[in-house]
């Protein structure tokens, strides 16, 4: 099978199948890296051994089929499994060369750095300015102007201001289903954070919504560390530079995107890929 | 940007040591009031002990079992008190627990999908109707007209069967055992229904849909799949309803006629351990006095604490089962 | 008659007899509800409200026992609430599986059914025996440990509807978890609590058994929380049972009174249950 073949009966447009790199920095410095991480829901193993790195203003997209941990991976770089008793991580996950795993650290601290967008949109029930508003009152004393121009770039980032700009004093809970999630996003950017996860931030939305939260990540990539969490392998293929594919648990292949899409070197991954299984 | 991450660091850490110590005091005041609850029952246990104690070391285990009551002599003794809550009761269980059932198949089988909520609403707001409201309403409006019309049949029909007769004897006074126990019955009611109406709805559509698909008509599905599916939590139901029935005050002291003694008859008057805690609390003089009825309310709190527990156990195990 | 006839006729019976039995439920509301209105309608004059319980056999109004009532409602109200919000809060967000939740639950909700003159005997041994008389605040606190369990039950019940997908946004943003429950979890569910608190309202607006050794009574119009208060489920007891016909329409006026304000309430807390549920 011709990596050209394997692209094409993915749906992935030609132009695409050869691109490289493409970003600004032409070699990506590396932002957190996963080392020999094993996950536990009280007796049962959910993750085996999994070590790869994240890069910085880039996408890592993890795919697999239902149930092969890749959810429980990106909920360990945020711990926010940690909420839940009977859920256990082993081994090292080093953001800037530093351990989050370590018992003693200020989980409010790490999540202020880490922020996540999850599958359903979740407004809290307050205004979209009180929603927005919510993260950064946790860490800062703005004045109302400072907070007023906040809120309007992270609506911005969101691509959601000339949308809402003349309804933040509604509820965040009257917004359609893609631009709750955009508000989400938008939530999560406001307190700066320095690496995003998404999990599955589009699988709940419309074709025409998901096309948007697509665009938005594209334009996210150049100021965060994204990783993404999808069951559609053609949006893994389309947005992200870097694919993890997962299998049961266990880390099958990491490698650039154009590569795992045109010459994986895991039969594997080359089955699920193709529609073999999963 | 560093110097900004910096700035958010700082006063993130600062919020993050604020936010420990607003996570252990809002814990803690949690913890304390769920503590208090338990301290709640706690205080009751203990002063209803320590409020009946002499009586119960003057009187003994014959306290239970002796239906004098005399004021004058200080010689007290539960079993009119004990046998009037328990036969009110009685009645009441076996006129509504029936009819609870009829209206828990009705709203669960037979109503319209746009009668549900109403109907349901106003079965609901029997119970929402405060006791005393019952108690004037029986005394004034019911007992009468019970004296008049109900009474003088059941004696001369069921009153002169032979032997079980005895149970309907008596001149028709309107008030008594009987009236008490049919208040009660309505009372409770709403509640074993409710109930019943949960645990019914708790059946899994496909289960019912099999039986009617071979042919069961509406009462067998409810006799044969729905009661067997939902014993326990039937059974719950009217253990809590039962629970309530004992501990109905107002109502019953209206028209029970807070007579100490027991009657064959359910025609005559008699008392409960609520009606004659009402009654006599605020009038009684001398320490045994006062320690015998707090002995009553002792009584009745380990009888219902009792019944309320079994209702609460069978409950749980249904909604284990349920996968609740 | 062939076995299918009479499965037929049971079928009928048993349906017919549903259906007689929810009328047979439906016929005492009416009844009851009716002959309170046509008894208390007649009390229902401006001089229920501005005058004070009359002694027998004159004339006189219900004020100052419905202004005990409401005074002692809205102590218990206050004392109750927060407690039961805290410790409902307790069971749902911090006892995952704790024996010491599970027996908390279940000790509340046989609180929740216990007979109300047991409440009334223990403020009495505990307040009124200490305290050497009665009181309006051991009437208060006899209604406010009838309003716990209810406002527990409720506020568990709510919290425990909140998605856990909001608990996480909160907390992915670094949200300490007090915030996450007063500002997210509370908001959330604030309906279904606000509900709650209006069934406990209306259950304490009526009972009697509680007051009758704690709050008592009170001929004339006090403020003072430190003595005996009127109140208007034990003056009904008192007017009811007496021989003297005055007396007897106020009972029958107050009876109205509570029956309007107790279905009131409860009328508007299924309302608002229904609205907040159209709403989502």
């Amino acid at each position: 099978m011709s990596p050209n073949d394997t692209a094409a009966r993915l749906g992935v447009p030609p132009e695409l199948s050869d691109r490289g790199l493409g970003s600004p920095e032409a070699v990506p410095s590396q932002k957190a890296e996963i080392r020999n991480v094993n996950f536990f829901y009280d007796r049962f193993q959910a993750l085996k051994n999994i070590s790869l790195p994240l890069h910085d203003k880039r996408v890592t997209a993890f795919i697999g089929p239902s149930g092969c941990g890749k959810s429980t991976l990106l909920r360990i770089l945020n711990r926010i499994y940690e909420l839940y008793p009977g859920q256990r991580a082993t081994g090292e996950v080093l953001v800037d060369g530093e351990n989050i795993l370590e018992p003693g650290l200020d989980l409010n601290l790490l999540r202020a750095k880490i922020g996540m967008v999850f599958q359903k949109p979740t407004p809290f029930p307050m205004t979209i300015y009180d929603n927005i508003a919510f993260g950064i009152r946790l860490y800062e004393r703005l004045t109302r102007s400072e907070l007023d121009d906040r809120i309007e770039a992270a609506l911005r980032r969101a691509a959601l201001w000339d949308e809402v700009k003349d309804k933040l004093r509604q509820s965040g809970l009257g917004l359609s289903g893609g631009q709750q999630q955009r508000l989400c996003i938008a939530r999560a950017v406001a307190v700066e954070p320095e690496i995003l996860l998404l999990d599955e931030p589009a699988s709940a939305l419309d074709p025409l919504s998901t096309q948007r939260i697509e665009e938005l990540i594209a334009e996210l990539k150049d100021d965060y560390c994204i990783a993404i969490v999808t069951h559609n392998m053609q949006q893994a293929a389309r947005s992200s530079d870097y694919t993890a594919f997962m299998y049961l648990g266990e880390l099958i292949e990491f490698d650039e995107t154009e590569r795992i899409f045109t010459h994986p070197t895991q039969k594997q991954t080359e089955d699920y890929i193709t529609g073999r299984f999963g | 940007m560093a110097a900004d991450i910096a700035l958010v660091e700082r006063s993130a850490a600062q919020q993050g040591r604020a936010g420990s110590l607003g996570d252990t005091v809002f814990r803690a005041l949690t913890f304390l009031f769920a503590l208090l609850v338990l301290l709640i029952l706690g205080g009751v246990i203990v002063a209803l002990v320590e409020g009946a104690l002499p009586a119960l070391r003057t009187f003994g285990v014959s306290f239970l079992f002796s239906d004098v009551w005399n004021p004058v002599t200080e010689k007290f003794g539960a079993l009119a008190p004990v046998y009037g809550t328990l036969v009110t009761s009685a009645i009441a269980m076996l006129i509504g627990i029936p009819v609870a059932f009829g209206v828990a198949v009705f709203i669960t089988e037979i109503c319209p999908i746009w009668l549900k909520r109403p109907i349901a609403t106003m079965i609901e707001l029997l119970a929402a109707i405060p006791s005393i409201i019952y108690g004037i309403w029986g005394l004034f409006v019911f007992a009468p007209f019970v004296q008049q019309y109900i009474q003088p049949n059941l004696i001369d029909s069921l009153g002169q069967i032979p032997g079980f007769g005895a149970l309907f004897g008596g001149p028709p006074l309107g008030i008594g055992v009987l009236t008490a126990g049919f208040i009660l019955a309505i009372m409770v009611l709403p509640f074993i229904s409710s109930i019943m109406r949960d645990v019914f709805e708790t059946v899994p559509a496909i289960l019912k849909e099999s039986a009617y698909g071979l042919g069961a008509t509406r009462s067998e599905v409810v006799r044969q799949i729905v009661l067997p599916y939902t014993r326990i939590g039937v059974v719950g139901g009217i253990m809590l309803g039962l629970g309530r029935a004992l501990g109905e005050t107002m109502a019953v002291t209206f028209v029970i006629g807070n007579a100490h003694r027991i009657s064959v008859s359910i025609l005559q008057p008699g008392t409960t351990i609520s009606a004659s805690l009402a009654n006599e609390f605020t009038e009684a003089v001398g320490d045994l006095y006062l320690s015998s009825l707090i002995a009553l309310g002792f009584i009745l709190f380990v009888i219902t604490f009792v019944v309320l527990a079994i209702a609460k156990l069978m409950l749980l195990r249904l909604q284990q089962r349920a996968g609740g | 008659m062939d076995l299918y006839t009479r499965r037929r006729i049971a079928n009928a019976v048993v349906m017919s007899l549903s259906i007689g039995a929810t009328a047979f439920g439906l016929l005492w509301l009416v009844l009851v509800l009716w002959t309170l209105l046509e008894n208390g309608i007649a009390a229902i004059t401006p001089a229920l409200f501005s005058q004070m319980t009359p002694p027998p056999g004159s004339t006189g109004g219900l004020l100052n026992a419905i202004f005990g009532s409401v005074v002692m409602t809205l102590i218990a109200t206050l004392v109750g609430t927060p407690t039961g919000i805290l410790a409902g809060t307790f069971l749902a967000e911090y006892s995952r599986g704790s024996r010491f939740g599970e027996v908390v639950r279940f000790i509340n909700d046989i609180l929740l059914s216990a007979p109300s003159i047991i409440v009334g005997l223990f403020v009495y041994e505990v307040m009124v025996v200490r305290m050497g008389h009665f009181s309006a605040w051991a009437g208060s606190m006899a209604l406010a440990i009838i309003v716990i369990p209810v406002v527990v039950r409720t506020t568990e019940d709510m919290l425990n509807l909140v998605p856990n997908a909001l608990r996480e946004a909160a907390a992915a943003l670094g949200s300490p978890k007090w915030k996450v429950i007063v500002m997210v979890s509370y908001r959330a569910a604030i309906q279904g609590m606000v509900t709650g608190v209006m069934l406990a309202v209306a259950r304490i607006a009526g009972e009697t058994a509680p007051l009758l050794f704690t709050a008592l009574n009170n001929q004339f119009w006090s403020t003072n929380l430190n003595a005996p208060m009127a109140n208007l489920p034990v003056v009904i007891f008192q007017f009811a049972m007496s021989p003297y016909a005055d007396w007897q329409v106020l009972a029958w006026g107050g009876a109205l009174l509570i029956t309007l304000t107790v279905l009131c309430l409860n009328i508007g807390a299924r309302a608002l249950a229904s609205w907040s549920t159209f709403k989502q």
